[in-house]
C-alpha cells in the first residue's frame, strides 16, 4: 500500500481491493493500541507492585489535582494569543526595511530565547514591581510565557514568511497593492499556512512549560499536586496524576492539530 | 570499523561510564568511632532537612533565634496600613499551604490548619474579613512584597538575620525542632550517634521537609536522620512512615506574625495585631487552637530556658 501524502485523495480501485486496505488497516491499528495497552498496564503494574499506586487516596486528591487542568488551559491560551500576536509583529519587524524595527526585534528575539524561562517569570513576578509594575501571580506568569514563546515564534513566523513564493508578492505589487495590503492580503494567509505545525508543537510544549509558574504559587496543575502531595507524603503519587494529566492534554491537543492540517492541506489537491 | 566512525561511538560510551560510575564513587564515607566500640557507627552523619528552614540553619550553626523589637503605640496612625485594611475591609494574609498541621489544603481546595485559624481570629477582631494567598514560602521570607499581601500568619520564626526585614509581633506559639531517626537503624538516643550535633553533622536540603520523610519511606539510604519541627516529625510517624522521635527538643523557635518592612507604614497595624495576640493568649483562644491541631499539645507557652 502506498503511503498518502496529506489530504491526496486515493485513486479509484476495485471494492474488492478497497476491503482489502480497509481490513489490513484496521488491524494496524488495532494492534497499536494493543501494544499501548500493554506498555502502559505494565507501567502500571510495577507502579502498584511496588506499593506505589493509592487508590483510596488517589480517588480522594485527584479530582482536586485534576481541576488545577483548566487553570493550565486558559494560561495557554491566553499566553498562546499573546505569544502569537508579538509573532506576527516581530516578524515584520525582523524583516523591515527600517534598522530600528529590525534592531529592537533582534534584541527581543536574541534575549529572550537566550535566558531560561524559569528566570522570566521571576523577573515578571519580582523585578517588574520595582519598576511600578505590579501584576498578580496569574498574569505575570501569562506574561511570561507569552513573551517567551512570542520570541520562539518569531522565528518560526520570520521563516514562514520567508517561505512564501517571491512571485506572490511580485504579482501583488504588479497590480498596485501598497506594500502594508501585500502583507496583509497575501503574503501572511500563505505564511499561517506554511507555520501551523511548529505553533502547534509550539503549543503542546507551551503546555508542559506552563508547568514552571507553579514556581510563583500560580494554582495550575503542579502547584496543586505538589500542595497536595507534600501534606500527605505522597508526592510521587500526585506528580503521577499531574503527569498523567499532561500528557492527556498534549494527546488531545495534538490530535485537534492533525485534524487541522489535514484540513489546511485540501487546498493542496 | 573506520576510525571516523569509532570516535563518536567510543566517546558516547566514556560519557556514559563516567556518569554511571561518577555518583557511585562519590558517596559519602563516614566512618566515625570503629565498629568494635559504637554499634551505631555506620549511621552516616548526614542529616536532611527542608530548604530554607531554621533547622538548616541551626545545623550550619547560622541560627540566630531572637526576641521580637519592643512595639509601642504609634502617636499618629492616619495612613497606616491598619487603615487601608479598614477601608477595604479584607485583610490579606499569605500563607505557604505546604506544611500540615500549620497550613495545608482540604480535597475541595480551601485552607485549613492552625495557621490559618489564628489568621481567621486575628482578621475578626480587627472587623474585616481574611483572605489566604498561596506563596511559596522562600518568596514570602525574602521580603519586598511588593504591597501583593498585608501579613504573613506563617509560623515565621523570629531570628536576627529576619528582623532588618520584617517587623514581628510577639510570638504566637513555639515550635519545638526535633530529631528523628529511620526505625531499621536502631538508634534510640542522640547520645548513640558517632558524631555531635550541630558541629559534627553534614547537612543535605530537600525543597520541603516532607519529601525527607518521603525518601525515608521509599527506603533511600542517603541519609537516616531528619530534623524538622515536632508536629511534622509527628505527623510523618502518624502517616506510617518508619520514623522514631528520639531525644528532647533541640531548640524552640519563636513564631510570629511579620509584616513587610519595605511596605507602607504599619506601626499601628503591628500594634494593633500585637494586641490581639496578647488578647488570644490571656483569653485561652491560642491554647484551644494549639489543643486543636497539636494533638492536643499546648505550644503557646514560652519555653522555659
Amino acid at each position: 500500500m502506498t503511503n498518502l501524502a496529506l489530504g491526496e485523495r486515493r485513486p479509484a480501485i476495485l471494492p474488492a481491493i478497497e476491503a482489502a486496505i480497509r481490513r489490513r488497516r484496521f488491524w494496524f491499528r488495532f494492534q497499536y493500541a494493543a501494544v499501548w495497552g500493554v506498555l502502559i498496564g505494565f507501567l502500571l503494574l510495577v507502579l502498584w507492585l511496588t506499593d506505589n499506586l493509592d487508590i483510596p487516596w488517589i480517588a480522594e486528591w485527584g479530582p482536586f489535582i485534576v481541576g488545577g487542568a483548566w487553570t493550565t488551559i486558559l494560561v495557554c491560551v491566553v499566553s498562546m494569543v499573546l505569544a502569537t500576536s508579538l509573532a506576527v509583529i516581530g516578524s515584520i519587524a525582523r524583516l523591515s526595511r527600517s534598522a530600528i524595527a529590525s534592531g529592537v526585534s533582534g534584541l527581543y528575539v536574541s534575549l529572550v530565547r537566550g535566558t531560561p524561562l524559569l528566570v522570566q517569570i521571576y523577573f515578571m513576578y519580582l523585578a517588574l514591581p520595582q519598576v511600578g509594575i505590579r501584576l498578580d501571580a496569574l498574569h505575570a506568569g501569562i506574561l511570561a510565557l507569552g513573551f517567551n514563546y512570542g520570541a520562539y515564534m518569531t522565528e518560526i513566523f520570520r521563516a514562514g514568511i520567508q517561505a512564501v513564493p517571491r512571485a506572490q508578492r511580485e504579482a501583488a505589487e504588479s497590480l498596485g497593492m501598497p506594500e502594508r495590503t501585500v502583507m496583509r492580503r497575501v503574503v501572511l494567509p500563505q505564511a499561517v499556512r506554511i507555520v501551523i505545525p511548529a505553533i502547534g508543537n509550539d503549543f503542546v510544549a507551551m503546555i508542559k512549560d506552563s508547568a514552571l509558574i507553579s514556581a510563583i504559587s500560580v494554582g495550575e496543575l503542579l502547584w496543586r499536586a505538589n500542595a497536595v502531595g507534600n501534606r500527605n507524603f505522597r508526592t510521587l503519587q500526585a506528580l503521577l496524576i499531574a503527569a498523567a494529566i499532561y500528557w492527556a492534554l498534549t494527546i488531545i491537543f495534538s490530535f485537534f492539530q492533525e485534524r487541522l492540517e489535514r484540513r489546511m492541506a485540501r487546498g493542496d489537491r | 570499523m573506520h576510525l571516523r566512525r569509532a570516535t563518536p561511538l567510543v566517546a558516547a560510551m566514556a560519557l556514559i561510564i563516567t556518569a554511571c560510575t561518577g555518583p557511585a564513587a562519590s558517596q559519602p564515607a563516614s566512618q566515625g568511632a570503629s565498629a568494635t566500640e559504637n554499634p551505631f557507627a555506620d549511621v552516616p552523619n548526614i542529616v536532611c532537612v527542608g530548604e530554607a528552614t531554621t533547622y538548616q540553619a541551626w545545623l550550619e550553626g547560622t541560627f540566630e533565634g531572637a526576641d521580637q523589637d519592643p512595639i509601642e503605640e504609634p502617636a499618629d496612625s492616619t495612613g497606616d496600613l491598619l487603615e487601608a485594611i479598614r477601608d477595604r475591609g479584607v485583610l490579606r494574609i499569605s500563607t505557604d499551604a505546604d506544611y500540615a498541621p500549620q497550613s495545608f489544603l482540604e480535597p475541595d481546595g480551601t485552607f485549613v490548619g492552625f495557621d490559618v485559624d489564628v489568621g481567621t481570629e486575628i482578621a475578626e477582631r480587627l472587623g474585616v474579613e481574611a483572605e489566604f494567598m498561596h506563596i511559596d514560602w522562600d518568596i514570602i521570607t525574602a521580603g519586598s512584597w511588593q504591597e501583593r499581601w498585608d501579613i504573613s500568619v506563617g509560623s515565621m520564626a523570629i531570628t536576627t538575620s529576619r528582623k532588618p526585614v520584617f517587623a514581628f509581633t510577639q510570638p504566637y506559639y513555639y515550635t519545638p525542632a526535633v530529631l528523628a531517626v529511620t526505625e531499621e537503624s536502631g538508634v534510640t538516643d542522640p547520645a548513640q550517634l558517632p558524631f555531635d550535633l550541630p558541629e559534627g553533622a553534614e547537612v543535605t536540603t530537600r525543597t520541603t521537609d516532607a519529601i525527607c520523610a518521603e525518601e525515608i519511606q521509599a527506603g533511600r539510604e542517603e541519609f537516616a536522620l531528619w530534623m524538622s519541627s515536632e508536629s511534622t516529625v509527628d505527623e510523618a510517624i502518624q502517616a506510617e512512615i518508619p520514623l522514631v522521635k528520639i531525644g528532647e527538643p533541640f531548640f524552640a523557635e519563636n513564631l510570629s506574625v511579620a509584616i513587610d518592612k519595605a511596605g507602607p507604614a504599619h506601626d499601628a497595624l503591628l500594634f494593633e495585631i500585637d494586641r490581639i495576640i496578647g488578647e488570644m493568649h490571656e483569653d485561652g483562644t491560642l491554647t484551644e487552637l494549639s489543643e486543636k491541631w497539636f494533638e492536643g499539645a499546648d505550644l503557646t507557652q514560652a519555653p522555659i530556658s
